[in-house]
């Protein structure tokens, strides 16, 4: 990592020289901790604590209504007993998964064509193409309500043009699990050519003349060269999808209807106002937590794996 | 021959790129279209040109008080946020400690964290505590969120200074303050105002945790995620919306602009 090698070149510097340097090193290692200090806390305060509370409230250790309680896992084993939760969740994943895949194959094209085809515009092209996801996000997915309703956009245009009659408009387009699916897609799409866009412009383009120049075709070079070197972009780009989407409630709350419900929607109602259920909603978010860890940790890890090889 | 690309598949590729530009931008013209369109309702087909949803949307005052709203939350949340972040950049810059990368993956996990599951905990939290949700809790929640974002722009950029420019201060006796603020800070600026500008709008156009944490002045968010329930309400929303978009692209790409030609202006001497 950068931070470690400016770290190895100071202390070598330093190491060098005389009395002097090492009184300075010495007060280098005492700022540090002042200067972690503040953002270390601020996170375990805000960030660390506040995931310990829900822990708390999984277990019964800590219950929304006064009254005899203790350590349970009772929660939890229902979790796993073949509760509606661990269905729902699975449909989560399972719509997730189909939209980080989808964008990812529609995004690889564009990213590819940005960068290696050599384009001189490529930046602004780049600037371009992920505007729409520095716009808000509230605003995108009202865009699609509007246009998916069935006195939305294409529902007037076709019954405008006489394509289709009003009594019979297409209604599976808004409230459904398509709808969430394609917002979902049209929100992260923008995003995620960035990851793919930088592996694949860090690729040494000699590498490809040199498979050229070995009698490979363009599609051999593509399939044996770049793709297996843009590989960590991809998965980056996958996961920068499938976390956030997994977990998500505002999208599947707006255009979803019963048929788009996700597992985020049923923690908010677990924790909303009509009949809450903390300890069951704990256990749902910290479920959702840890699988969303373990996906990161695996990822890290892969990307470690990736470096070493390449080094 | 060119390796990467058959002029045939460039030509498609080309095509396909077009095509999804105008898959990207359709929805958020029609929206544009319709906030000048003058039937109450976003319907084909169009009734004729008005200004008065931008009109109604100066008068509400709920709307403004939103907007007014999320611009303190934002400001006050960014400004913290860039302030732990230009310490914990420097924090993990400056040389190798035991531990250093599970500091630095604490201090970055807010990032994959789900925010429903974020916003919940921080309620959960408050609740423990007795504390009342205002707009402090909000601006708690969104200084967490965004702190990660400052020190991935700013922590590049401290890489890259020369790191004898602060040992020279050093040796001409000044103390690390003045070494932070005389030498450090002016270099490291561009990346600063970056940073803020990614917490703003991203503190700005935060619905999941503000929903859990919001008191009883609502957010631009929160009342926006309100109103898209409301058909009436749509089209004096999708104006402000529309005003809104437009000042977040022309500050964020001012913004890129900006911070180039700093940090190239910084580099030239060098």
């Amino acid at each position: 990592m950068g931070a470690g090698e400016g770290g190895l070149t100071l202390e070598a510097a330093t190491a060098k020289q005389a009395a002097p340097a090492r009184r300075r090193r010495r007060r280098f290692k005492l700022t540090t901790p002042a200067l972690l200090g503040l953002p270390v806390s601020w996170l375990a305060v805000f960030f660390l604590a506040p995931i310990a509370i829900v822990a708390a409230y999984s277990v019964d250790v800590l219950v929304l209504f006064p009254g005899p309680h203790g350590f349970t896992l009772s929660a939890w084993r229902s979790l796993f007993s073949g509760t509606p939760y661990l269905h729902l969740f699975a449909k989560s994943v399972e719509m997730s998964l189909i939209v980080s895949a989808v964008v990812v194959l529609v995004a690889y094209p564009l990213a590819y064509f940005l960068a290696l085809s050599g384009t001189k515009r490529k930046y602004i092209l780049l600037l371009i193409l992920i505007a729409p996801f520095l716009t808000s996000y509230l605003l995108r997915v009202l865009a699609w309500k509007v246009i998916l309703g069935d006195q939305g956009v294409i529902n007037t245009f076709l019954f405008w043009t006489g394509l289709r009659s009003p009594d019979d408009p297409l209604s599976f387009l808004l409230y459904s699990r398509f709808a969430v699916m394609l917002v979902l897609g049209y929100v992260w799409l923008p995003f995620v050519a960035l990851p793919i866009f930088v592996t694949l412009e860090t690729i040494d383009r000699g590498l490809l003349e040199a498979a050229s120049d070995l009698y490979a075709s363009r599609l051999q070079a593509f399939v044996r060269v770049t793709l297996p070197l843009s590989a960590p972009g991809v998965v980056a780009a996958f996961l920068f999808v499938f976390i956030p989407t997994v977990g998500e409630f505002i999208t599947p709350s707006l255009v979803g209807g019963t048929g788009g419900y996700m597992y985020g929607n049923q923690i908010v109602d677990l924790f909303g106002t009509g009949f809450p259920d903390w300890e069951t909603g704990s256990v749902l978010a910290l479920f959702l937590l840890a699988v969303i860890a373990v996906l990161t940790v695996v990822f890290v890890r892969f990307l470690r794996a990736g470096e070493a090889r390449a080094a | 021959m060119d390796v990467a690309l058959s002029p045939n598949g460039r030509r498609l590729m080309r095509l396909f790129f077009a095509l999804v530009i105008v898959f990207l931008y359709a929805p958020i013209a029609i929206l544009l279209v319709f906030s000048f369109n003058s039937s109450p309702v976003p319907v084909f087909p169009l009734t004729g040109f008005t200004l008065h949803w931008y009109h109604d949307f100066l008068t509400n005052a709920d709307i403004q008080n939103s907007l007014e709203t999320s611009a303190i939350i934002a400001a006050v949340s960014s400004v913290g946020a860039v302030a732990l972040g230009i310490l914990a950049a420097i924090g993990l810059t400056r040389h190798r400690f035991r531990g250093q990368l599970a500091v630095s993956a604490l201090l970055l996990s807010p990032l994959v964290i789900p925010l429903l599951v974020l916003g919940v905990s921080l309620a959960l939290l408050f609740h423990e505590l007795g504390i009342q949700r205002s707009m402090l809790t909000v601006m708690i929640g969104h200084v967490v969120i965004t702190v990660p974002y400052t020190i991935l722009v700013i922590r590049p950029r401290l890489e890259q200074i020369d790191s004898s420019l602060g040992e020279a201060a050093y040796d001409l006796g000044a103390g690390p303050l003045t070494t932070f603020r005389r030498v450090t800070l002016p270099l490291i600026l561009p990346a600063v105002v970056s940073a803020f500008l990614i917490a703003f709008t991203t503190s700005f156009d935060e619905y999941a945790v503000a929903s859990f944490l919001v008191g009883s002045r609502q957010t631009f968010p929160v009342y926006l995620y309100a109103a898209v329930r409301f058909p009436s309400r749509l089209p004096q929303v999708i104006a402000v919306a529309v005003v809104v978009l437009v000042v977040t692209l022309v500050v964020i790409v001012a913004a890129e602009v900006l911070r180039r030609r700093a940090e190239a202006r910084l580099e030239a001497p060098a």
